[in-house]
């Protein structure tokens, strides 16, 4: 294989590794989108938390193995706990005072965090045995990319069973499509809100972990992601899960070709993409509603 | 209500105050006072969308921007361009941009208006920072000329004096302000607020409710680029950070949301509140961020209606008691 194919290649394995990550946040963005009609800007926010919890605990001399367990373990936890002593209170006040409040959120969670570790990039490198190359079929691939790219599809099929094939997945579904119902049918419809915030906190907070290898810990890192997924999101539609993950696919790649030809506007060209699906569809690719 | 005398009386006892300002408290308190005036109209140029109108937009600070980069990159490049019409090509900057961006965002709402806004604010930020030729990146342009405010033949200022350049903003960011408040008592005003409460039944009253938008949206765009502008007259430099980042879009949302987006002095007192807070922190502690944050999360929480809210709240307790008494003294 020439040289200009394995360009391709790797900036293809790199795309969709991205493309997988965005997927992990957008999920569970989408999923508290659909339920309560939440849009939460604190949720880069927390995937930027759970990347300083596992710094944290490789600090206090855990492995890699242990802060990916619990890390969003905890971040999910207190997603939870904002959902039901913050959020909940508001909710019925209106979009704006949401967006507001978990923006709010996330100045508080930055300044935090900035009090805590500092503004340096702070290293978490990744697990002895994944930090190498692997050769498959004459071509090298980084064997960690490979590995976000395989962690994700577990999750999203752990998740598509859930959903699915489960009857805690059947209220979820059933409570996006209608919660005044579901309450009506005697479920205790604010305490799957709670869980479900709960679990779509602890997917971001996963994506945190993961991630964090690859870019390093610090203040920012949720800001361009975050960014990316609310336009996976948005372009997605909201509530799609579907629109979602092909969107975030499609972001991934033309976000790694991107920084390949045009390096220095690789960031724009994921929002003129949000933009132009807006101008033209303002329900976003497979989003019913506004 | 208040009569005529002392309505007149207030007027003029403020403009005295305004007047002595800078004699009385000095120099670092005038400019302390320019920064708040220039916040203040950058905030209820966003009240005009997010109070009048109803449009929660995340990228306000692009019209900020735009106005602010108009007039410094005008005065940088152009020589000998006198003040007001450098100032004039900043709010036209503005303004411009708001009418290319109209036909997308005049058509979407809610959700889609506000992160499509923090999209625009992202690009721009990053065009900024890219386009080191044109706007010098992350150090900005910085020391341009402050040509001073003459009337040909007739006087001059040098705006390099504080207190001459304290006079000139006060003049400018309180006529703008003044203007915006005028904008809000039209026939238009009203049609905003209609707009806000419920678009379809401004549709069904014959009402175009997009164009009407649009000519909204450009407006505030154009106050939005007069605080720019002033801003870049001021300091006399601007850079990415502090003009279009989007901590600085979300400032005028602050201020308006702590003071209230229901009245139009709502987002002056919000910007005073924070100009006093942001005063008060750094001399604490660097993290303004954090407590900017924890105050708007107790805003949002306990008093939704934001400062002015609080004040009515007040004087409507007040009231009632006094109502009360006169009920009760009434038979007797």
């Amino acid at each position: 294989m020439d040289a200009s194919a394995a360009m391709y290649v790797a900036q293809g394995i790199h795309g969709l590794a991205y493309g997988m990550m965005l997927f992990l946040i957008a999920a569970g963005l989408t999923l508290i989108f659909g339920m309560m009609g939440i849009l939460n800007l604190a949720h880069a926010g927390f995937f930027m938390l759970s990347a300083y919890f596992a710094y944290q605990i490789s600090v206090w001399g855990g492995n890699y193995w242990v802060a990916l367990i619990f890390a969003p373990l905890i971040t999910g936890f207190i997603g939870a706990l904002v959902e039901r002593f913050l959020l909940r209170k508001i909710v019925a006040t209106g979009l704006a005072n949401q967006l507001l409040l978990t923006q709010a959120l996330v100045f508080v969670i930055i300044g935090l965090v900035q009090a805590k570790w500092g503004t340096e990039y702070l290293p978490f490198p990744a697990p002895e045995g994944l930090n190498g190359l692997v050769n498959i079929a004459g071509m090298q691939y980084p064997e960690y990319r490979l590995f976000m790219i395989g962690i994700s599809f577990a999750l999203l099929i752990f998740m598509i069973l859930i959903l699915y094939k489960t009857r805690l997945g059947m209220i979820v579904r059933a409570a996006v499509s209608d919660a005044e119902m579901v309450n009506a049918l005697g479920i205790n419809v604010p305490l799957v809100f709670m869980v479900v915030f709960g679990v779509g906190t602890w997917m971001a907070g996963l994506a945190g972990v993961v991630i964090a290898p690859v870019v390093s810990v610090h203040p920012y890192l949720g800001d361009q992601v975050g960014m990316d997924a609310f336009v996976v999101v948005i372009t997605g539609g909201f509530g799609s899960l579907g629109g979602a993950f092909l969107v975030a696919i499609v972001l991934g790649l033309l976000n790694a070709y991107g920084i390949q030809f045009v390096s220095q506007y690789a960031m724009v060209i994921t929002f003129v993409f949000m933009a132009v699906v807006l101008a033209i569809k303002p329900t976003g690719l497979f989003g019913e509603r506004e | 209500m208040m009569n005529n005398k002392v309505k007149w009386g207030l007027w003029v006892a403020g403009l005295i105050s305004l007047a002595l300002y800078p004699h009385i408290f000095g120099i670092y308190f005038s400019n302390f006072f320019i920064t708040f005036a220039i916040v203040a109209l950058f905030a209820i140029s966003y009240n005009l969308l997010l109070g009048y109108t109803g449009l929660l937009s995340f990228g306000h600070a692009i019209f900020f921007g735009a106005g602010g980069y108009g007039t410094a990159l005008a005065l940088e490049h152009i020589n000998g361009l006198p003040l007001i019409p450098a100032l004039l090509i900043g709010i036209f900057s503005a303004a411009l941009l708001a009418l290319i961006l109209c036909p997308i965002v005049a058509r979407v709402r809610h959700a889609a208006f506000a992160m499509l806004h923090l999209a625009f604010n992202y690009i721009m930020y990053i065009c900024v920072l890219k386009l080191r030729h044109i706007t010098g990146g992350e150090d900005g342009i910085a020391g341009y000329n402050i040509p001073p405010f003459s009337i040909p033949g007739i006087v001059s200022f040098d705006m390099t004096d504080p207190i001459l350049f304290f006079y000139f903003a006060v003049v400018v960011l309180g006529g703008s302000m003044w203007l915006a408040w005028f904008l809000t008592k039209t026939p238009l005003g009203q049609i905003m607020v209609g707009i806000r409460d419920n678009d379809m039944r401004v549709d069904y009253m014959g009402f175009r409710v997009v164009p009407t938008k649009a000519v909204v949206y450009i407006f505030s765009a154009a106050f939005a680029g007069v605080a720019g502008a002033m801003s870049a007259l001021f300091q006399n430099m601007i850079a990415a950070d502090g003009s279009v980042d989007i901590a600085h879009a979300f400032q005028p949302i602050l201020a308006t949301i702590v003071g209230g987006a229901s009245s139009f002095f709502g987002p002056i007192a919000g910007a005073g509140i924070f100009a006093v807070l942001e005063e008060v922190t750094t001399r604490f502690t660097q993290r303004v961020e954090l407590v900017n944050g924890i105050v708007l999360i107790i805003v949002i929480m306990y008093f939704p209606s934001g400062f002015i809210g609080l004040v009515r709240m007040i004087r409507e307790r007040l009231f009632s008691r006094l109502i009360a008494k006169e009920v009760m003294e009434e038979p007797s």
